[in-house]
């Protein structure tokens, strides 16, 4: 007898991990817990069907990590997927980098809708012909097939890290990328895999007086030699790697004094940064707490030149968030591709997006209901206390278990993914070039 | 589209409340000190929760023991401050809470005889940060079966006030409805909400574990 697991229990392994846009935007991978990478396909423009330009589907799936068992520390490695990078493409085929705590993997995705036919001693199946019957010579040919997809692990770069690893950076050189982890950084060379480079090591020789990890970090996208990494206490660092070899020595410290008047236990733990994330032009920087997210300019380290209220209504609930450990969320945030609006997730399958110059906000709701195929997406709202306006949402109904961590922008045009749980949602902009 | 014409049925508004309900939402009632025992209180059993995994995550652990060590740099400063008051200000008074029965906190207040209060008193020059600390040594061979051996459960309370721990969980358990009482004691550790996302390994200690800790913290 077969028993249906009801819709809203979905698996573990299926919950989405990370949404990742290809540099063109033509191809959008996917990561799971389970360890997959699923890849879509933005489909053609077809003049019969305006409408089919923009729709994603299926391209490939394919098994990146499997769980695994480190015999020498006793540990089990879970397979779930933590970040996925693409590499700017060369040639006809793709590249991405996918890593889990521990292993970062080097994907190659190729197509392949020919095949050679007729060759002298093979026959169709691949098995050598009985010589005796090869009489003739003659030419193989190419000849038209139904498309595969081919994806083939590249290299694997293991035993860089002890811990986990929470973000992976493709340097704009097209030739390193770095991994960061809890501790430490490394840099590697995306062709050799058995030595990277430290850059960045905040491990205190007694663990005992360790009080700050890391928790993201990105190359600039320009300039080569700069990253930034953020930290638990709230702060960015930004290293130049033409100062030293171990950039343990920022160049720049960007933090924002505490605002006494909201002072509480929690203030430290609502302050860790959670994502950070270089505008497309390079100049600001976008990071992600777990109130707020703020833009930072390069070029002022004292505070953030804005910061937008993401759910404001929740800090009166930060016990209760502690208790059921949803302040540890860790959303991430993302940059629309003129650098304008920003985008971040939020609780019950909700997201923000935030317009920089006139200073409008929206909260969307990403949900099965909303999301008939080129319905327009309705703005929500969360209402404190009694005042309650009809399709108001209460913030004590609000689902904490419905939470919109990863979310990607197209890099030109405003196409969105939003992974909620296990269910991916794309929108569109219906008219171009503006916001809804 | 959600919202036009589609109520939210009540089951769905009730179970959603339950999943954010705590004692701790009621906390900004409760009086400064007492709040911040009860955070300290969860920032422990969270602590030793995560011990319990092989490999626990270190950004939540630095993130709570930084928490427990900027409560217990307040509460020192305090003691320092005002060390005779100190009791009398964190004492609970079992009137200022309404719906708590006042018997079933009496029965386990330290009122002297066998239960003499352990009230916070400078401890000089000790380290009471230990507790905290110790949680990260374990990081260092986490790999080892043993890495608890050195880092007994008695320990993280060793240097830390224990008196408030009793009223507090009396009054967790006597805030709510005798009913859910039970269910409701157990959401206050994190490791039997079987709603929250990485608990799947813990589950497995977590009964024993409650059991453990709810002697001591009752002082059983």
């Amino acid at each position: 007898r077969c028993v249906l697991p009801p819709l809203s229990k979905c698996r573990w392994s299926d919950i989405i991990s990370t949404v990742e846009f290809n540099h063109t935007g033509e191809l959008l991978a996917t990561g799971d817990k389970g360890g997959r990478v699923v890849i879509f396909q933005r489909e053609p423009e077809s003049k019969n069907e305006p409408y089919s330009q923009g729709e994603y589907n299926v391209y490939s799936t394919f098994q990146s990590h499997e769980p695994e068992f480190d015999y020498l520390k006793s540990l089990e490695i879970e397979e779930k997927i933590n970040k996925i990078k693409w590499l700017p493409q060369q040639n006809a085929a793709h590249s991405l980098l996918s890593t889990n705590d521990k292993t970062i993997k080097l994907w190659k995705i190729t197509e392949r809708d020919k095949r050679p036919e007729g060759y002298n001693l093979k026959d169709e199946e691949g098995k050598l012909k009985d010589l005796s019957t090869v009489t003739s010579l003659q030419v193989p040919v190419l000849k038209p097939m139904d498309l595969m997809v081919e994806v083939t692990p590249r290299r694997i770069f293991a035993n860089g890290h002890t811990y986990h690893v929470n973000s992976i950076s493709v340097n704009s050189d097209c030739e390193t990328y770095m991994s960061a982890d809890d501790l430490r950084i490394n840099l590697w060379h995306l062709a050799i895999t058995d030595r990277s480079f430290n850059i960045v090591d905040i491990k205190p020789a007694n663990m005992e007086d360790l009080t700050e990890v890391i928790t993201a970090s990105e190359f600039h996208p320009h300039h080569c030699n700069l990253f930034v990494y953020s930290s638990s206490k709230g702060s960015l660092r930004l290293c130049d790697m033409r100062a030293s070899a171990l950039c343990d020595k920022h160049s720049k410290l960007f933090e924002e004094p505490e605002d006494p008047s909201n002072r509480s236990f929690f203030s430290e733990i609502i302050s860790s940064v959670s994502d950070v994330k270089f505008s497309h032009s390079g100049r600001y920087m976008l990071t992600r707490d777990y109130l707020t997210v703020k833009v930072w300019d390069l070029n002022m380290e004292t505070k953030p030149i804005e910061t937008y209220q993401v759910h404001d209504y929740l800090r009166s609930k930060l016990c209760s968030l502690y208790e059921n450990d949803c302040i540890f969320d860790k959303f991430e945030c993302a940059w629309n591709g003129s650098d304008s609006v920003i985008m971040t997730g939020a609780y019950n399958n909700f997201f923000r997006m935030f317009d920089r110059n006139t200073k409008r906000d929206v909260t969307l709701e990403a949900s099965r209901e909303s999301s008939k195929p080129r319905a327009i997406l309705k703005p929500r709202r969360v209402c404190v206390g009694g005042k309650r306006r009809k399709d108001d949402i209460n913030v004590d109904s609000l689902d904490f278990t419905k939470k919109i961590l990863h979310t990607a922008w197209h890099p030109t045009e405003n196409i969105i993914a939003i992974a909620a749980t296990n269910n991916l949602y794309i929108f569109q902009d219906k008219v171009n070039s503006e916001m809804h | 589209m959600l919202g036009r014409g589609l109520k939210r049925k009540l089951s769905d508004y009730e179970e959603n409340m339950a999943g954010l309900s705590s004692a701790f939402d009621s906390s900004r009632s409760l009086p400064y000190p007492l709040r911040r025992q009860l955070v300290l209180n969860m920032c422990l059993t969270k602590l030793q929760t995560y011990k319990m995994l092989v490999e626990p995550n270190l950004h939540r652990s630095v993130l709570i023991a930084n928490t427990v060590r900027q409560i217990q740099e307040e509460m020192r400063y305090e003691t320092s401050q005002q060390p005779v008051n100190v009791c009398n200000g964190i004492a609970p008074n079992p009137h200022s809470y309404p719906g708590i029965d006042s018997s079933g906190i009496s029965s386990h207040m330290p009122s002297g005889s066998n239960h003499p209060p352990t009230c916070l008193v400078p401890t000089g020059d000790e380290p009471e940060l230990k507790g905290a600390e110790c949680v990260f040594g374990s990081f260092e061979i986490s790999n080892s079966t043993s890495y608890l051996k050195d880092l007994a459960i008695d320990d993280i309370f060793e240097d830390i006030d224990t008196s408030m721990y009793d009223s507090d969980f009396c009054s967790l358990m006597a805030a709510r409805p005798p009913a859910a009482a039970t269910e409701e004691t157990l959401k206050t550790f994190p490791s039997c909400n079987s709603s929250s996302a990485n608990n799947i390994q813990i589950c497995r200690t977590d009964l024993s574990e409650l059991d453990h800790i709810m002697e001591i913290l009752v002082g059983s």
